[in-house]
């Protein structure tokens, strides 16, 4: 009867220690968010009242308003630009100073500044460095766009903002992975007559899959979540070109005072999220190598 | 792990002193030196920033340094961000029903009406006016009263009172040939302004300068709709001010079609940029010779030109010859709310009254564009050397007396949304040749939703 | 460990740096820019260098503004919170990753599962709580919701996970309590990535906008990011005293990162999820 006892103590132990997280897991995520579900069934009226269940009254007026297929669409073009760019463009600095040389150090220090730099700052220079008047990215590059007035360009700026934010931490990863590829491994591919390219691609590549996957993911999940640096750059504008799901769920839920639009936005986050993560997690399954 | 340790505890040691300094610097809040009975302390929330802020912030210390310091009055002005910032502060606090957390008094503008307008947290102003037997409405000016009366109450104290105005660049109307005392009258005269205004790149590919710039919205049209036909209305129930709108008007009446088309003529002519952002500072660098903004951002852009060019003002062009009903009164008011602080609002009445005085009315109007409120003010002989002096400032003030005060700003659901809506709308009609009968449908069928979803939302 | 450098290992080093300096250009940009006068900033062609070094936006920034305050708030409240989320984090990895009891797989698959549920759409309903906690103006209101950071309870898990049981055998044998366990041996080896990931969370606490702007109403509970957009300058073309407060933004969390440059890169390498 000892050690029946003694599981259970361990058990009781066990839970006292994920109290804490559990609390807040309940206290600001779930039930918050079943709070959003049923407020996205329901009529919720300006002053945060439920006054009647609709079913899904709510989800039909939504898909059906181009407003929502706008966000949609725009939350899609953010991550189909943002994520290859980030990935290619660390990569491709994780390659140049992953071996340990002089100068090196010093690359990497730069290539990670920007994890020191807030949204909120940041969003405030790029808007200053693209600003048509007085902004120097036109100068620099002779060209005369004006980034916030024109639909074709907005959503570049907050891609770029995006990249610049999230290539801290990416770069970092990718260059954690590609160092903790075995030497050997690499050397044995250079001694077989491999080239650079076909070393990354053969040896490098398929071994830090994982870590790319990993990106992806939560960049993918960062995405769909895109809201701050909207509201800060352009407010959705120019003519709707950067606004993104969160961002209206924001205006509607927030500005509005559409709970019931707000909620069921939410939803939808909600389950792209899921979905998207859910099926990096399939590929992953088939396709990545584990060393 | 010694190095970890160390550097943690560096770590630590740095950030709590820097932690101490810093609050040591920025604990410079107004100390209370008052002696005795602590004074009643009166939250304001107002989004005034720039210039704007700098004269709110003025006005605010003289108050609490006469009046205030006198009746142990003590008011806290709080920079909320945007008009819009405001409101939504507001509302969360309306919604979680603290009265704790809300302030004595707001400014809101017309977007954030719909939010307090009908809270039971709110102190209709009309009600604080009447407990004063020393202060009636007939001192304020007509049009800006029913600006803020809902159901026939005044709701908010219509202290930051504005009009659409429109800015030109004199130089660049004489660059083009046109003189520059004669900004255009009507739609047709600024197409054809801006047709000679506009300015291209020796190859034709990029605009150096535009003639006008802006795509109209909620703002432009309660203006260019209400000044047809007399007096015309957006919605129905007087633009919101009589209740929840159902409904628009505009597509009906055909004031839009006839709007649309003149609209579309500006375009036509060659010399419109559609910008939606940053288009103030395009005018000041010299890429716009004319658009159209607030008077209370007059004081900021005659003073961010600060003589690049000479600036000159005039009334918003009319939609066409017969549309002579002028401007609304827009800009904002500032609300009351019971908040267990300042019971009966006694102190923050205090200060309204200080606020619409004709002299603190008069600084507000020197320093910002916004026009006096209080009638008084205009009898001042320092107003009249003030306007001698400031002849732009004139002309916000005679457009406001030559227009009809019964044009309403709209109180509709979804304001933040109906905005991009119509820009959308007008941009797409401009961009891609929609016919002018669809874009109306289109806009009224959707802003029609947004009033049928909240008032399905929202029974009366 | 340095070989000597190649001709092909040099240029990638100058392909790198030059990108490394178009990268901290934005950086570069707000320095450069706090010292420019207000005519230098709408100067046509646009300036990248400033005509002089003097202080005046620094000063009306300083002084203009609750600044200091602002930076005080987000000291406290970033130091405050990330350590706090550490604690939570670190005891709940530690349950999952070493100690045996029932349910712990189906506890750290529901805390885990708060990744999925995006805190930003949550925002409303998690005002209501906060504020009727009557934590609105507080800077517990304004660290509540970043206590709970499954992300970094999941690197920590994996950490942990790597530490031999052999270890806590020996350790449970000489009569040392699972608090002790954690506290002296599994801390201490995985000081580098606790070390990362509270760095990582200072930071991201350091950097949140938009719910301190909707948690703080009274000037003195703002946080500097929520501060600085609201620095009342925005309107005009006069952005020097923005580019100043940026900078001085920048100041603290630049010079962590400096100090604890090789700290962080040997941190996030361990934290991979390679092999």
């Amino acid at each position: 009867m000892k050690g029946h006892h003694s599981s259970l103590r361990r058990t009781i132990s066990g839970y006292l220690y994920l109290v804490p997280a559990l609390v807040l897991a309940y206290l600001f995520s779930y039930r918050p968010f079943l709070k959003t579900i049923i407020n996205s069934v329901s009529l919720v009226n300006f002053s945060g009242k439920i006054v009647e269940f609709v079913g899904l009254d709510n989800f039909r007026h939504l898909f059906a308003d181009r407003n929502f297929q706008v966000s949609l669409v725009n939350t899609f073009r953010f991550a189909l630009l943002f994520i290859p760019l980030d990935l290619l463009f660390c990569m491709f600095c994780a390659l140049l100073v992953y071996r340990k040389r002089r100068f090196n150090g010093f690359n990497e220090t730069l290539f990670i500044m920007p994890m020191a730099v807030a949204m909120s700052s940041a969003a405030l220079v790029f808007k200053a460095l693209f600003n048509p008047t007085i902004g120097v990215v036109n100068h620099l590059f002779s060209l005369s766009i004006r980034w916030f007035d024109d639909p074709r360009w907005a959503m570049l700026t907050i891609v770029l903002l995006g990249v610049w934010m999230a290539m801290g931490l990416d770069f970092l990863l990718l260059l954690g992975a590609l160092r903790s590829v075995p030497k050997q491994l690499v050397e044995a591919a250079q001694i077989e007559g491999a080239g650079p390219v076909s070393t990354f691609l053969r040896v490098q590549l398929p071994l830090i899959s994982p870590t790319i996957l990993f990106i992806v993911t939560t960049r993918l999940r960062d995405s769909m979540l895109l809201g701050g640096p909207v509201m800060v750059m352009t407010a959705g504008g120019p003519f709707r070109s950067t606004q993104t799901l969160v961002y209206q769920m924001y205006v509607e839920g927030f500005v509005a005072g559409n709970y019931s639009k707000g909620s069921a936005i939410s939803v939808v986050v909600f389950a792209l999220t899921f979905l998207l993560v859910l099926l990096a997690f399939r590929f992953e399954r088939r396709g990545v190598f584990y060393q | 792990m010694y190095t970890l340790r160390n550097r943690i505890g560096m770590a630590i040691l740095v950030i709590m002193s820097c932690t101490a300094v810093l609050f040591a610097a920025g604990s410079k809040e107004p100390s209370d030196t008052t002696v005795g009975n602590t004074p009643v302390r009166v939250s304001f929330w107002h989004p005034n920033s720039g210039l704007l802020g700098e004269a709110m912030t003025a006005l605010v210390s003289e108050f609490n340094s006469t009046i205030g310091a006198e009746k142990g009055i003590r008011v806290e002005e709080v920079y909320q961000g945007k008009a819009a910032d405001v409101a939504t502060k507001l509302r969360a606090s309306l919604q979680a029903n603290r009265k704790t957390d809300l302030p004595d008094l707001a400014q809101l503008d017309a977007t954030g009406v719909m939010d307090v307008r009908d809270s039971e947290l709110m102190i209709p102003m009309q009600r604080l006016v009447e407990e004063d037997p020393g202060f009636s409405l007939d001192q304020l000016q007509e049009g800006t009263v029913l600006s803020m009366t809902y159901r026939g109450v005044m709701i908010g104290m219509p202290f930051n009172a504005s009009t659409i105005l429109l800015y030109y660049n004199k130089d660049a109307f004489r660059e083009a040939g046109l003189d520059p005392e004669k900004p255009p009258r009507t739609l047709a005269e600024l197409a054809s302004y801006a047709a000679l205004l506009a300015k291209r790149s020796p190859d034709g590919q990029s605009v150096l300068r535009y003639g006008f710039a802006g795509v109209p919205t909620t703002y432009e049209l309660v203006s260019w709709i209400g000044q047809q036909n007399g007096v015309s209305y957006l919605t129905d129930k007087l633009n919101g001010h009589e209740g929840n709108p159902t409904r628009v008007l505009f597509d009906t009446d055909g004031t839009m079609a006839r709007f649309l088309d003149e609209w579309r003529n500006v375009y036509a002519s060659g010399g419109l940029g559609n910008m939606t952002s940053d288009v103030r500072q395009q005018f000041i660098a010299g890429k716009t010779a004319m658009f159209v903004i607030s008077t209370s951002s007059l004081a900021t852009v005659i003073d961010s030109v600060a003589g690049r060019f000479e600036l000159g003002v005039g009334y918003l062009p009319q939609v066409d010859e017969t549309s002579t009903g002028g401007v609304n009164i827009g800009g904002g008011a500032i609300f009351a709310f019971d908040n267990d602080n300042d019971p009966g609002k006694s102190a923050s009445w205090e200060f309204l009254k200080f606020l619409m005085s004709p002299e603190s009315q008069l600084f507000w109007h020197q320093k910002t564009g916004y026009f006096p409120v209080s009638k008084a003010t205009y009898d001042l002989p320092a107003f009249h050397a003030h306007i001698a002096r400031n002849p732009l400032f004139k002309v916000a003030i005679d457009q406001l007396h030559d227009s009809d005060p019964r044009i309403q700003s709209v109180w509709w659901p979804n304001s933040y949304q109906a905005y991009y809506e119509i820009q959308n709308g007008i941009l797409e009609m401009l961009e891609k040749h929609v016919p002018t009968e669809e874009t109306v449908r289109n806009l009224a069928a959707v802003l029609n939703r947004f009033m049928d979803e909240y008032n399905r939302m929202n029974k009366e | 460990m340095r070989r000597t450098m190649g001709p092909f290992d040099i240029l990638k080093a100058l392909v790198a740096t030059m990108l490394g300096l178009i990268v901290i250009f934005p950086i570069y940009y707000a320095f450069s820019a706090s010292f420019f006068t207000l005519s230098e900033f709408s100067a046509s062609p646009p300036k990248l260098f400033p005509s002089s070094f003097s202080l005046h936006n620094y000063v009306r920034a300083w002084n203009d503004s609750l600044l200091p305050r602002f930076m005080a708030n987000s000291l406290l409240v970033s130091f405050f919170g990330s350590v706090l989320r550490m604690v939570v984090a670190i005891l709940a990895a530690f349950a999952v990753a070493l100690l045996r009891f029932k349910g712990r797989n189906l506890l750290f698959f529901v805390i885990l599962g708060t990744m999925m549920l995006p805190a930003d759409a949550l925002i409303i309903e998690n005002y209501l709580t906060v504020s009727r906690m009557g934590l609105v103006d507080s800077y517990l209101g304004i660290m509540s919701v970043y206590l709970l950071a499954p992300v970094q309870l999941f690197m920590l898990r994996q950490s942990f996970k790597t530490i031999p049981q052999t270890y806590r055998e020996v350790a449970a044998m000489d009569g040392c309590s699972d608090f002790r366990f954690l506290v002296s041996v599994v801390l201490p080896i995985s000081g580098s990535i606790v070390l990362t990931l509270w760095l990582h969370s200072f930071v991201t606490i350091w950097n949140t906008y938009l719910w301190p702007l909707l948690v703080t109403n009274k000037p003195l509970m703002r946080t500097v990011q929520v501060g600085i957009t609201m620095l009342g300058y925005a309107d005009s073309l006069d952005y020097g005293p923005i580019f100043a407060a940026i900078t001085l933004l920048l100041l603290p969390s630049v010079a962590i990162f400096l100090v604890l440059r090789k700290r962080i890169v040997a941190g996030i390498a361990a934290g991979t999820i390679v092999g």
